[in-house]
């Protein structure tokens, strides 16, 4: 009796100490991510809650990414510290790939079948120039939008602007009214570089990517001329008066408050303006220099996709689970912005609908089989020397104290 | 004391753990970054030797320029009225007639204690010129006087730069408070039995025995003028177009925005060189006189004897 006592006891205890071993080991993984308002929060959330149902044992432990054009990311990769997931964007690419610090996921994005759910459209986000996945894309071509609070032109008596000339009415009529024109985030040197790629666009399909590509100069007449529009703009009173010190909050407040009646920004915009402005708010084709020029350039749109999203650090302990996780997350990412988001402009096909688009998602989406050409965001440019440039001198641009010549003169030389 | 001063290997053993450490995080990266400035690197893989082509590249573009004239500007406003009203305050609050002394010691440190990211967004505020406080005042006094401060191309840096002095001319106030404080009253009695005036007692003897705090608060405004950044960084970016870009800002923006850490670092170079020139000088400056009067004598004195 006490033999068979103590063979249970001992079988107790050693189950005891077997039981976490037998039991599926946790993985933690570290994900470098960006978690700063709905539009990125939401999406995230979406993707752990379903991480946690079809990999019950990883665990994300989140570093949210600082807005810091990869400042952090690059002093982990200098320490060889970065996490198991990041998420990262073309201007840092090059340097990670160089220090063998991005896995390539050919192989993950074959087995998990995210390849073949990746868009035509968006196919081009996904290989780098080799040829290779570096980072699973979940965001599908963007756009800048030139929002309008319509509300506030009717109430002006005025129509929707198309040409240069008609936005100077515009503008005269909106500062006797006390209204800003068009409210300018213009602290962020991307959305003046965007600013001024819509204005160029009108003058060259190609805007600000072809200069990044180096298939144009900022000294060609087009550049030129879409310079001194700006320029023109900008002096009649355009933006508000305090432009460059402006945060996008602020800008954005002014437009949904009612006390701006423009405002640009990406097409990620459309579901708080929607929410805040109803059917007041629509999105309108660039202004043109001539009625004609117009009607040619209605469809070439500013922005677009470009080669970023989840990479994954090859030298991480757990890089093949790391990997389909990341592959996972992006998918779980598309989802959320479609269904959640009210944004179908995703990377992968996840097969979802949403039947209760905005009006003005709708007719994006509509519009897009139209578009003749797109352009580029700063952060899709491959040459930092011109984003960097293109950011200060369009800012300097828009701030109205700067001349047509030391913006063009300036860029050429940091070019050179 | 002089015995132990006397025996070197307990001197070595006490300067040690802080000369190690000021060898390990200060002396060296001070050598990486001139090291550094003569490679093209991005500031993961291998640097590349380039020579001196990120300081040819630094000095021909016109945005150098600019930013050793904002770190001027910037200096000399920040010096000016951080010396100016701290010493003006610091004299007010040691006078026992002056009432609630003891509150307006702490009113002027508050500035000090608050975070500058808060401060400059009340400075952003303040400044803004559609709604800002500065331009409303003037509209409801009637005046037509409107400043677009932190847009303007010539008065950015100058916004930006007061609210800096604005900031941190508490610190100065307190240093030299602390230096009043030092000078024996003896010295103040024997003025008041002389029948000093109070602006004759001051400007006699005690901005003159203050002399190693100026020097010091000098050092502190200036060369914070020179390298310049977190206001720059929360107010304007540097714009519009290059108009705050200081030399601090042009290598945060080299090394962290295009990630060009070799022409970045060069742009550090010279900066240290710059805040080292000023040092020197401000030493030389302020050298005590008599004091090297007397050492020059005994040194000469010495060679005498031993001739």
């Amino acid at each position: 009796m006490k033999k068979l006592l103590a063979l249970i006891l001992a079988a107790v205890m050693l189950l005891a100490v077997m039981a976490p071993a037998l039991a599926e080991e946790k993985v933690t993984l570290k994900i470098y991510a960006q978690y700063a308002d709905d539009d990125t929060k939401v999406p995230y959330d979406y993707a752990v809650e379903k991480l946690a149902e079809a990999y019950p044992n990883v665990e994300l432990e989140l570093i949210v990414q600082a807005q810091d054009d990869g400042a952090t990311l690059l002093s982990l990769a200098a320490a060889k510290n970065l996490p198991d997931i990041f998420q990262t964007g073309a201007g840092i690419m090059p340097t990670l790939r160089a220090s063998n610090q991005m896995m390539v996921l050919n192989d993950v994005a074959e087995k998990t079948g995210f390849a073949d759910k990746v868009f035509e459209s968006a196919k081009d986000f996904l290989y780098a120039d080799d040829g290779n996945i570096y980072a699973f894309p979940y965001a599908g071509n963007e756009y800048v939008l030139w929002f309008i609070n319509k509300a506030i032109f009717a109430d002006a008596g005025l129509e929707v602007p198309t040409t240069y000339d008609e936005l100077l009415n515009c503008i005269e009529v909106f500062k006797s009214k006390d209204i800003v024109p068009l409210a300018l985030f213009g602290q962020e040197g991307w959305i003046t570089a965007a600013m001024y790629d819509t204005i160029a666009t009108r003058f060259n399909a190609g805007g600000i990517k072809a200069l990044d590509r180096g298939e144009a100069k900022i000294t060609d007449e087009a550049y030129v001329e879409a310079a001194k529009a700006l320029y023109d703009l900008t002096k009649a009173g355009l933006f508000q008066a305090s432009v460059t010190s402006t945060n996008y909050d602020q800008a954005s407040e002014l437009f949904l408050s009612g006390k701006a009646a423009m405002f640009l920004n990406g097409q990620w915009y459309i579901e708080d303006a929607t929410k805040a402005l109803g059917d007041d708010v629509c999105w309108i084709a660039y202004p043109a220099p001539t009625a004609e020029v117009f009607e040619q350039s209605k469809n070439a749109f500013s922005g677009s996709g470009s080669v970023a999203g989840y990479a994954v650090n090859p030298d991480s302990p757990n890089a093949e689970l790391a990997a389909e996780v990341a592959a996972f997350i992006s998918e779980k990412y598309c989802e959320a912005k479609i269904t959640l988001r009210n944004n179908p402009l995703v990377a992968v096909n996840t097969g979802l609908t949403n039947d209760t688009l905005p009006p003005m998602m709708q007719d994006l989406v509509a519009a897009i089989p139209e578009m003749t050409s797109t352009t580029a965001f700063t952060w899709g440019l491959t040459n930092t020397t011109f984003t960097n440039a293109i950011g200060t001198w369009t800012q300097a641009l828009v701030s109205g104290e700067y001349t047509v010549d030391e913006f063009v003169e300036e860029i050429a030389a940091e070019m050179e | 004391m002089n015995r132990y001063l006397a025996n070197k290997k307990a001197v070595a053993l006490f300067v040690a753990p802080a000369l190690i450490l000021f060898i390990v995080f200060v002396f060296v990266p001070i050598i990486q970054v001139f090291y550094y400035s003569f490679f093209e690197w991005d500031g993961v893989n291998q640097a590349t030797f380039l020579g001196i082509d990120n300081y040819t590249k630094l000095f021909k573009s016109t945005v150098f320029s600019v930013a050793n004239l904002n770190g001027l500007k910037f200096g000399l406003l920040i010096t000016i009225y951080q010396i100016f009203f701290a010493t003006i305050f610091a004299l007010a609050v040691s006078d026992k007639r002056v009432p609630f002394r003891k509150f307006f010691r702490t009113a002027y440190f508050i500035p000090v204690v608050l975070s500058v990211t808060i401060v400059c967004q009340l400075w952003v505020s303040i400044f803004d010129a559609d709604h800002g406080l500065l331009n409303t005042l003037m509209k409801r006094l009637g005046s037509s006087w409107q400043q677009n401060w932190l847009n303007g191309r010539y008065s950015a840096i100058w916004a930006v730069a007061f609210v800096n002095a604005w900031q941190w001319m508490g610190y100065q106030f307190a240093l030299i408070v602390a230096g009043m404080k030092s000078i024996s009253t003896d010295y103040y009695e024997a003025a008041e039995l002389d029948g000093c005036t109070a602006v004759q007692t001051h400007w006699y003897m005690t901005l003159p025995l203050l002399k190693d705090t100026y020097n010091f608060c000098l050092l502190v405004s200036v060369t914070g003028g020179i390298k310049a950044f977190t206001e720059i960084q929360i107010m304007t970016r540097g714009g519009p177009g290059q108009a705050t870009n200081t030399l601090a800002y042009i290598m945060y923006k080299q090394a962290f925005i295009t990630h060009k850490y070799g022409y970045g670092l060069s742009a550090a170079s010279i900066l240290v060189l710059e805040c080292l020139v000023v040092i020197l000088v401000l030493n030389f400056l302020f050298r005590d006189r008599d004091e090297a009067l007397l050492r020059r004598e005994a040194r000469r004195a010495g060679k005498g004897a031993k001739a």
